[in-house]
């Protein structure tokens, strides 16, 4: 069957379409530009007065694993007082600041985003991601791995292992845990926690006999000799600390050059100045991943009002545990391999700090020239929930809007940001690069993110209004895989995405320490730790679709 | 057929290490002395007879008893499902179905991982796993001496391997057992592995979980009446506090019921307070009938903890007024459908209330009125299963072609029914 979407006004960056009132078809589940003679046109949508884009990507939600659930847990509060009832089609459900997994799904599809990323798989708790993620309907799905904190890399790294083994334990890793990425939480830090260390910064050697900047060189070089399109995805050490840019700094530097992400990169800059002591650091970041080339960042925008933050770095969430609001706090150590710290938090627009947070985000968005390589995240739900996307894109894209939110905030944090002197005004052509386009370059998702020739047909159909965040609140179609979705900002029919993972080669042989280490230590065996295709389908819930290695020479 | 690394579901421990002899539908362990073995011996059929569906202890057609459990599913105003010892998947078509009946969903022993669920929820938690122990604690201290009956290899797979990644002072940790003496008189009994045992003159197990709390709280020096008890568990805080990775184990139905909740508070309250200088943790050992698989479910799907009840439309928790046991016992429900496929023993309670058993294959189940014997996780189908520190999820193989029904597909059929 072929469904044609007429009279739309295009925006696919992949492809340089700025804004083009074209023609689109879909055929099975695929963009085509025209059709054949057997192609029976069923449906044709006339999209005069609307916009038109690929489906949304979120490169960075976490929206399931462990972590998730002790933070539905403890904001109980909030998943009764934002009750889902289900329909025929719909299952119920609960939440809005850390939403039980079909309303996630549900969600996400009702904004046009058709793709999430957990960024925060626990190897030894993939199993229980994958499944949230399964039960995560409409949107199409992956994991980043974490490591970095685990006994057995870190005594890899302390006794010289060459970075041959080592990219054969990251393959081995990503192959096991079903993954699309690698992630570092604080290297070193998570695990220096669990000997009491509170803070251990770039150059600090560790309890583990290593430097955070050796664990994010080795691991940068391990996703890059091993073809993995998703560059090594870091949170840098020092959270939330004031002064903490220079830190982040260091970070890019330890990459040496090589591909790296730095995530939620808002709570990484921070300066010292000022009658409070801590400033933005926008403008030095900014420039940074002007001038690297090899450097991407998400922002992770905060949002005022209640949230929750998950994370795995226990060491910073510990340091923050006396801000918590209400005042409640989890700390977990988990497995010789990572950790996890949940703390509810509120963000006050009268409160210097989070006023300057606020600011220092869309500093770094309106100062980063190349949307290829700024996305856009609210690292939900540690900033604010991803269902305040809409209303981002409105700040980023209208500056008289931003210019009166700011003008609300704390004083002294008006003072202390430059926001307001800034002019810029993302357009729907960078929107599109920042969410779509760009995002599906970064993970290796060649089907995803363009509307070109091929493309999988997720597609997002806004129709045209002043109000940009109700326009990007309601999209009045939504396509996954060619078929509608959602109507009107309303779902219409449900679907079940793909887990795309990342499986590149490796050498078998490291499965012989491994399996020694698993004996000799875990309280799981090797094999079972492992999950395999098969497992993934049957059991977890998920099909998979395995992306190839890229080339790196 | 020997199968190695087989997931054993018969406590939250989830030990993976087992070798399992299957013989045509007999199951083995392949130490028949391995504390384990008659968990597992409990799926062998015997005779190779394949129980079939019953209606009223009478044998009929699984589409017939389906049939027959839809309809009094149909006609019930408030059903109960309860039981869920079982695998993820049930549990996932066990929501399913809970949902479209708007009916409420408990897990057998729901009410013995509410009192952690409730701290957690109230003032969060500082937790630790399995592995986590193994490798660092070099102090351990259990609230209660009934533990290892619960988790037969506690000691031998966690609190004492050959191996650990730690140092000497994990090597040779330090473990204490605190429980309350019987006849009023305070002792310590040191054994083999540095284990002591200390008996308190306390009326209650509670009472040493509070005078440690005093302890910490204030330190030596303002603690007025020092008896034996107040300076033994002194010395324990002073070993606490020199030790790299204290863990503190307790099982919440060890304590007063009642109070439960509030001991688990003032353990946690402790542990946040001794963290702002040392490092110490909580391993609440629980789950041991698939609690934690369960309820991970519930809260994933739902974004609330069991019982869940759906009668309202959206799925909402309310553990004072939904508990499945007290609405059986209260004659709150009016028809129950029990899931427990694990163990031949998980039986559902008494009831005269129409009720549907998706059970075990030898469980004894005359007295429901719809009985279908189901496959085992773990035995007949594939299945995963959630452990007891809340972190590792672990696959449950398939060792043997029974041609029983596996659970999951009968509450899906079920589903299309009702
Ligand atoms: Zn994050």
């Amino acid at each position: 069957m072929a469904i044609k979407l007429t009279g739309g006004e295009i925006y696919d960056p992949a492809h340089k379409i700025d804004g083009k009132t074209k023609d689109l078809f879909v055929v099975d589940g695929k963009i085509r530009k025209s059709l054949s003679d057997n192609d029976k046109l069923e449906t044709t949508y006339d999209l005069n007065d609307c916009i038109v884009m690929a489906g949304a990507i979120d490169l960075h939600t976490h929206i399931g694993g462990g972590k998730v659930n002790i933070a539905r847990t403890m904001m109980l509060e909030d998943e009764h007082q934002h009750p889902h009832p289900g329909s025929d089609i719909l299952r119920s459900g609960n939440g809005r600041i850390v939403p039980s997994t079909f309303s996630a799904g549900y969600r996400y599809a009702e904004m046009g985003y058709t793709a999430c990323f957990e960024p925060a798989v626990l190897p030894v708790n993939a199993r229980q991601a994958h499944m949230e993620l399964a039960d995560t309907p409409m949107v199409d799905k992956g994991g980043y791995a974490l490591l970095g904190n685990d006994d057995f890399l870190l005594n890899m790294i302390r006794e010289g292992a060459t970075q041959n083994a080592i990219n054969d334990y990251v393959a081995w890793l990503l192959d096991a845990t079903q993954c699309i990425g690698i992630k570092v939480v604080n290297a070193g830090g998570i695990h220096a926690f669990k000997y009491n260390q509170r803070r251990l910064d770039v150059d600090e050697m560790g309890p583990a006999g290593s430097k955070p900047r050796d664990i994010i060189a080795t691991l940068s070089r391990a996703v890059h000799d091993l073809g993995i399109a998703h560059p090594l995805h870091v949170h840098a050490s020092n959270l939330g600390v004031p002064g903490n840019f220079a830190t982040t700094l260091a970070t890019m530097a330890a990459a040496d050059g090589l591909p790296i992400h730095l995530t939620h990169i808002q709570f990484h800059s921070y300066g010292t100045e000022g009658d409070y002591k801590f400033s933005s650091a926008a403008c030095e970041i900014a420039e940074a991943i002007n001038n690297n080339k090899n450097v991407s960042a998400d922002v992770g925008q905060i949002m005022f009002g209640q949230t929750i933050t998950t994370s795995g770095d226990t060491m910073m969430q510990y340091f923050g545990h006396d801000h918590a609001s209400p005042k409640k706090w989890t700390v977990m150590d988990i497995e010789c391999e990572a950790g996890c710290g949940v703390i509810p938090f509120k963000y006050r627009d009268k409160s210097f700090v989070n006023a300057l947070q606020w600011a220092i985000g869309l500093e770094i968005f309106l100062q980063v020239n190349d949307p290829w390589r700024i996305f856009l995240t609210t690292d939900h739900p540690n900033g604010a929930p991803f269902t305040s996307y809409p209303h981002l894109i409105k700040l980023l894209m209208n500056r008289s809007f931003r210019n009166d939110v700011f003008k609300i905030v704390h004083e002294g944090a008006q003072h202390a940001s430059n926001l307001a002197s800034m002019d810029r005004e993302y357009s729907l052509y960078e929107i599109a690069i920042m969410t779509r386009a760009a995002p599906a370059k970064i993970l290796g998702l060649t089907n995803h993110g363009h509307l070109g020739e091929g493309a999988n047909a997720n597609i997002t159909v806004y129709r045209k209004q002043d109000d940009i965040e109700q326009m990007f609140a309601k999209p009045a179609y939504v396509f996954k895989d060619g078929t509608l979705i959602v109507k009107d900002g309303k779902i219409v029919e449900t679907v079940q995405g793909t887990t795309h993972v990342v499986k590149p080669e490796f050498d078998r042989a490291i499965e012989k320490p491994l399996k020694k280490y698993f004996d000799d230590y875990q309280t799981i065996s090797l094999n079972n730790f492992k999950i395999s295709n098969d497992e993934m389908i049957e059991c977890i819930g998920s099909e998979i679709e395995v992306h190839p290695s890229i080339s790196n020479t | 057929m020997q199968f190695e690394n087989v997931t054993c579901p018969h406590c939250g421990l989830l030990c993976d290490d087992l070798s399992v002899n299957v013989t045509d539908l007999t199951v083995k362990l392949a130490d028949s002395a391995h504390p384990c073995a008659k968990f597992f011996e409990n799926a062998s059929i015997e005779s190779n007879t394949i129980p079939t569906p019953q209606i009223s202890g009478k044998s009929v057609s699984e589409d017939r008893a389906l049939e027959k459990a839809a309809e009094i599913l149909r006609d019930a105003k408030q059903p109960l499902i309860n039981g869920l010892i079982t695998d993820i998947q049930t549990c996932r078509d066990a929501m399913a179905i809970t949902e479209k009946l708007g009916g409420v969903i408990d897990h057998a022993n729901g009410e013995s991982i509410r009192n952690n669920g409730a701290v957690m929820q109230r003032i969060g938690k500082v937790k630790t796993t399995l592995s986590e122990v193994r490798n660092r604690a070099d102090c351990i201290v259990i609230f209660g001496s009934k533990l290892s009956g619960k988790f037969p290899r506690l000691f031998e797979r966690i609190l004492l391997p050959k191996k650990t990644l730690g140092n000497k002072n994990v090597d040779n940790k330090k473990i204490y057992i605190l429980d309350i003496s019987t006849d009023g008189t305070f002792r310590i009994e040191s054994g083999e592995n540095n284990i002591s045992r200390i008996f308190f003159d306390f009326p209650l197990l509670e009472s040493i979980v509070y005078r440690l709390q005093e302890i910490i709280y204030k330190s030596a020096k303002n603690i007025s009446t020092i008896d034996e008890n107040t300076q033994c568990l002194l010395d324990l805080y002073e070993t606490i506090s020199n030790s790299q990775y204290t863990t503190l184990i307790w099982n919440s139905s060890e304590f007063n019921q009642d109070s439960a909740e509030q001991t688990i508070q003032a353990i946690t309250e402790s542990i946040k307070y001794l963290m702002q200088k040392i490092r110490c943790v909580g391993l609440p050992l629980g789950s041991s009938k698939g609690e934690m698989t369960a309820n991970q479910v519930a809260t994933w799907q739902t974004g609330v903890p069991l019982p869940v009840a759906f009668m309202t439309g959206t799925p909402v928790h309310d553990p004072a007024r939904n508990d499945g046991m007290k609405m059986l016992a209260n004659n709150e429900a009016d028809c129950l459908l029990w899931i427990a496929n694990y163990h031949s023993e998980d039986e559902p309670p008494n009831t005269n209330i129409p009720n549907i058993v998706l059970g075990h294959p030898n469980m004894n189940a005359n007295n429901a009125t719809v009985f279908i014997p189901c496959g085992v996780p773990g035995v007949d189908h594939r299945g995963l299963a959630c452990r007891a520190d809340n972190v590792a999820t672990l696959p449950l193989p398939k060792l043997r072609n029974s041609h029983l029904p596996n659970a999951n597909e009968l509450l899906r059929k079920l589903k299309e029914l009702v």
